[in-house]
């Protein structure tokens, strides 16, 4: 057997996602000996899944809220018959038992007297018309009341893609709508990876900077801005990183970026020799937490920052414009929102600034299906809006330095006006002879222009005249002769 | 190879001094859709249409940096080969992923480094990158492609990108003889025609003590079943299928004049022609004397239906416009800003493109400045479907016996029974 990691199975103190029957999900914290109450569905002991790997599902199966390992049955194939719903009408006697019968039911799930199996049973057994439904309907009718009648629950792993997909559908706002999708594609437009360094601003309460420490695995750096008098990572919580992975993550103030000329150091401020007691407590408060800012200062200045991803309420471009000095040549630059229409100035911004190449806009579409065998198709409802995500390069911007020396470049260019030269005056000699057709002085830049896609600069294009162009001309000319 | 290279290359990180050495690969960007990539070798040239430029030129610049051609005419970025560049560029030997499904799919299977995985067929290597790349430094890639000029291929490309110590590469057809991996990884991605057949081999491959995640990659919906049926057997739980695209956006700024602007443009025109008609008056009067001194009543009409023709020609070579024709100035102005291609024309803001094709038509002092308006736009053609994406889990040993199982027991059970 491969050697486990702590991460691979489930611990006392960490979060834990219970996914319940109905398919809601439920976020505790697993503390030991404790009971974990599951609504309708029961209580279950925290230290029957402690100690655990992660991936099981578990049954609540006697009154002592007691549990196993539960095994799925597998979905099994639907068996065409001849039913149709011809005969079913909207009959709402055709479910036999009474609505008090079904809490009684209820109430003996709950004390463990019954399985979720065997109320669902009775359920369908004492259904009137249950056997003339088509199979289709049979197996949604044994699915609907699963959802509610069953009592088994799986402990499910917090990862960026769990606390992503927790959140986005418990309250997407919170994180700013960015979807599981929308995220994987700026984790990989940002080229995460172990021991890369990134410069972050992040207003999804951590959800971006979670989702990169856990692909940096506990090497690197991420350095993270933020306003307010704290950073709200709220996120981070969730994922049980271990202290290796938390300490690739630091943070500054926006406010504290540039030290103010009135700050004192706590040297400064106080003398250490002369402090006792509280007070020299208070010192080392005061000097660990300024050093800490002055290592987040540090890791700033020195740039070099290998991605630089913004996800915030405020103006991006204000942000970038202070920001992209620090990211190092040819690495990723990305802002996202939940809206689109927010980075429309953006991009146009982006576009103008001489040091970010390309700039593109992207939305992600997602779309879940069902599959059962013999049943599958896209799900009814789906997911909204998912955000979207601004990407550029950030490069260095230089004059063009031709590769050729000046001089050489010179040489080039008077031989090249030379034979224009020429070539004019001998056209010019043809065509006095036969007709006046007087060369229009403004078509060699058209021509220039078409030829100069990939060399944006101005100017460079128009010293030197394409010979082609002189030839097709000249052509023309002929044809006109 | 790299023998001088001070610091080995490799597209799973960054180079520490971000400096472009002899032996390096580096991305040449000319535009979005013209990118290629080039293993730098001094003496030698990189030939465009824009020019030629010199390898040796390239060496000891830091990557990102924009470099001119021999002629000073055209240029390009020399950008950093990341494996998001590497889709782009790569010689395509099969149908590749691309960025949409490569992403949902190391996320949902949460790859991070220190993870093992398998993937099978390599094919061109798009996603192996990708991979290789979150897992590294310590995590290990198995990959598994049937066909053998691919795998050769793959070989040297996982060797000159400084992935080879952390990819194992076999030429192996899964379906027929398995992974050979027992115990081994976290997780799988089967990009096969048949991943069905692969998925007996696959569960012996998952660490048996841990939870795994397994994804299958299929075009049809036929396929899906079939993988459906396979995984349910073999006890896998948690089955979900999903399809992700990307919508790449075009950006536009487009000329919004309100109904009053427009109005008093075309009032501006009129003023103008009006300006204009004493002139046309006059010649309608003498012509018209001239009509009647040939006393011919047809005649007269005659000139009259000519006048508008004579007007029109005057008018448009006095630079003034008619107001039929105001509304297709409007267009004319508004189709060359929408049909400009921004993206990529640095040079002139949109802004001042707007301007120059308003100025081109109207007077500058009778020139309205519209308000312009960022939109954006889907191209007309889209990726509609790449695959159907299936997941499912692999639950750790503490499970018991699968359904396959469960039923050979029973089916042993019935038969002693009826014995």
């Amino acid at each position: 057997m491969a050697a486990l990691n702590p991460t691979d199975i489930i611990n006392a103190g960490e979060h834990v996602f219970i996914k319940m029957p109905s398919d809601n999900v439920k976020c505790i914290v697993l503390k030991a000996g404790s009971s974990v109450s599951l609504g309708k569905f029961g209580t279950f002991k925290a230290n029957d899944i402690i100690g655990h790997a992660w991936g099981n599902s578990y049954e609540i199966y006697d009154r002592d809220s007691k549990t196993r390992v539960y095994h799925p049955e597998g979905i099994s194939e639907v068996e065409e018959t001849a039913n149709n719903n011809r005969e079913i009408v909207d009959d709402p006697t055709s479910q036999k038992l009474t609505l008090d019968d079904i809490k009684a039911l209820k109430s003996e799930g709950l004390k463990g007297e019954l399985t979720g199996e065997e109320i669902v049973n009775k359920l369908k057994e004492s259904h009137a018309t249950f056997d003339k439904k088509t199979a289709y309907s049979q197996a949604k009718y044994l699915q609907k009341k699963g959802k509610k009648f069953h009592k088994v629950f799986t402990p499910i792993k917090p990862t960026a893609y769990s606390v992503n997909e927790y959140f986005y559908v418990k309250n997407p706002s919170k994180i700013r709508d960015i979807r599981m999708d929308t995220l994987s594609q700026l984790l990989s437009y940002s080229n995460v990876h172990s021991g890369c360094k990134l410069l972050v601003v992040d207003d999804t309460q951590g959800m971006i900077v979670s989702a990169l420490a856990e692909r940096m695995g506990g090497k690197g750096t991420i350095l993270g801005l933020y306003d307010g008098d704290n950073p709200h990572y709220d996120i981070v919580k969730y994922m049980n990183f271990n202290q290796e992975i938390l300490d690739t993550i630091k943070v500054l103030s926006w406010l504290r970026i540039h030290r103010p000329t009135d700050e004192k150091t706590p040297d400064e401020m106080q003398d250490v020799t002369q402090l006792t007691g509280k007070d020299l407590e208070g010192y080392h408060r005061r000097l660990k937490a300024y050093n800490i800012v002055e290592e987040s200062r540090k890791t700033l200045f020195e740039g070099n920052f290998d991605a630089l991803i913004v996800a915030s309420q405020y103006q991006p471009e204000s942000i970038l414009e202070k920001l992209l000095p620090y990211v190092a040549g040819s690495r990723p630059v990305i802002v996202y929102h939940g809206t689109k229409e927010a980075l429309l100035e953006t991009s146009t911004w982006m576009r103008r600034c001489p040091n970010l190449l390309a700039p593109q806009l992207t939305e992600s579409w997602l779309r879940k299906s069902q599959v059962l065998p013999g049943r599958t198709h896209p799900e009814m409802s789906t997911w909204g809006t998912g955000g979207s995500l601004l990407t550029a390069t950030k490069v260095i911007d230089q004059p063009v330095q031709a590769a050729l020396t000046k001089r050489e470049r010179l040489a080039m260019e008077k031989k090249n006006a030379e034979a224009k030269r020429l070539k004019r005056a001998r056209e010019e000699a043809e065509s006095a002879a036969s007709s006046p057709a007087p060369a229009p002085a403004a078509a060699s830049v058209e021509d220039v222009a078409d030829e100069a896609v990939g060399g944006k600069e101005e100017g460079s294009a128009s010293t030197t005249v394409m010979d082609d162009g002189d030839e097709s001309r000249s052509i023309k000319r002929a044809k006109q002769e | 190879m790299s023998e001088t290279a001070v610091e080995k290359q490799s597209f799973a990180t960054y180079k520490k001094n971000n400096t472009i050495e002899d032996g390096d690969n580096v991305v040449m960007y000319l535009s979005r859709e013209n990118m290629s990539i080039i293993r730098v070798k001094d003496g030698e040239y990189f030939n465009c249409k824009f020019g030629s430029y010199k390898h040796s030129d390239m060496i000891g610049l830091e990557y990102g940096t924009k470099l001119g051609s021999n002629t000073g005419r055209g240029f390009l970025y020399l950008l950093y080969p990341t494996p998001e560049l590497w889709t782009l560029v790569l010689p395509h030997r099969t149908q590749i992923l691309y960025i949409a499904d490569i992403s949902f799919v190391m996320n949902y299977l949460n790859l991070k480094p220190g993870m093992s995985m398998i993937e099978s067929g390599t094919g061109s290597g798009s996603f192996s990158h990708s991979i290789a790349r979150t897992l590294a430094p310590h995590g290990h890639l198995y990959t598994f492609e049937y066909h053998q000029e691919r795998v050769n291929a793959a070989k040297k490309e996982f060797e000159e990108h400084g992935l080879s110590d952390m990819v194992t590469l076999r030429c192996r057809d899964v379906c027929k003889d398995g992974f050979d991996l027992e115990d081994e990884v976290d997780a799988i991605f089967l990009d096969l025609p048949a991943p069905w057949e692969a998925v007996a081999s696959a569960k012996k491959a998952f660490k048996q003590n841990k939870v795994g995640k397994i994804c299958t990659f299929s075009p049809c919906i036929e396929q899906i079943s079939r993988t459906v049926t396979a995984l349910n057997e073999h006890g896998f739980v948690d089955i979900q299928m999903y399809e992700c695209l990307i919508r790449f956006n075009e950006i536009r700024v487009i000329p919004m004049w309100t109904i009053d602007e427009a109005m008093e443009k075309q009032r501006a025109v009129e003023k103008k022609r009006k300006r204009a008609t004493p002139r046309v008056v006059r010649d309608d009067n003498s012509s018209t004397q001239d009509d009647e001194n040939s006393s011919s009543s047809g005649h007269i009409n005659k000139s009259v239906k000519m006048e508008p023709s004579v007007d029109d020609s005057n008018q448009s070579s006095a630079a003034a416009t008619p107001s039929s024709t105001t509304g297709s100035e409007m267009e004319d102005s508004v189709s060359t800003t929408t049909s400009t291609p921004v993206i990529g024309s640095e040079a002139t803001t949109p802004a001042e493109t707007t301007a120059s094709a308003s100025a081109a038509v109207a007077e500058p002092r009778e020139r309205i400045e519209p308000k312009n308006v960022v939109v954006t736009r889907l191209p007309a053609e889209q990726r509609g479907h790449t695959s159907y994406l299936m997941f499912a889990t692999f639950t750790p040993a503490t499970q018991g016996p699968s359904l396959t199982e469960i039923k050979a027991a029973a089916a042993a059970a019935t038969a002693t029974m009826e014995k």
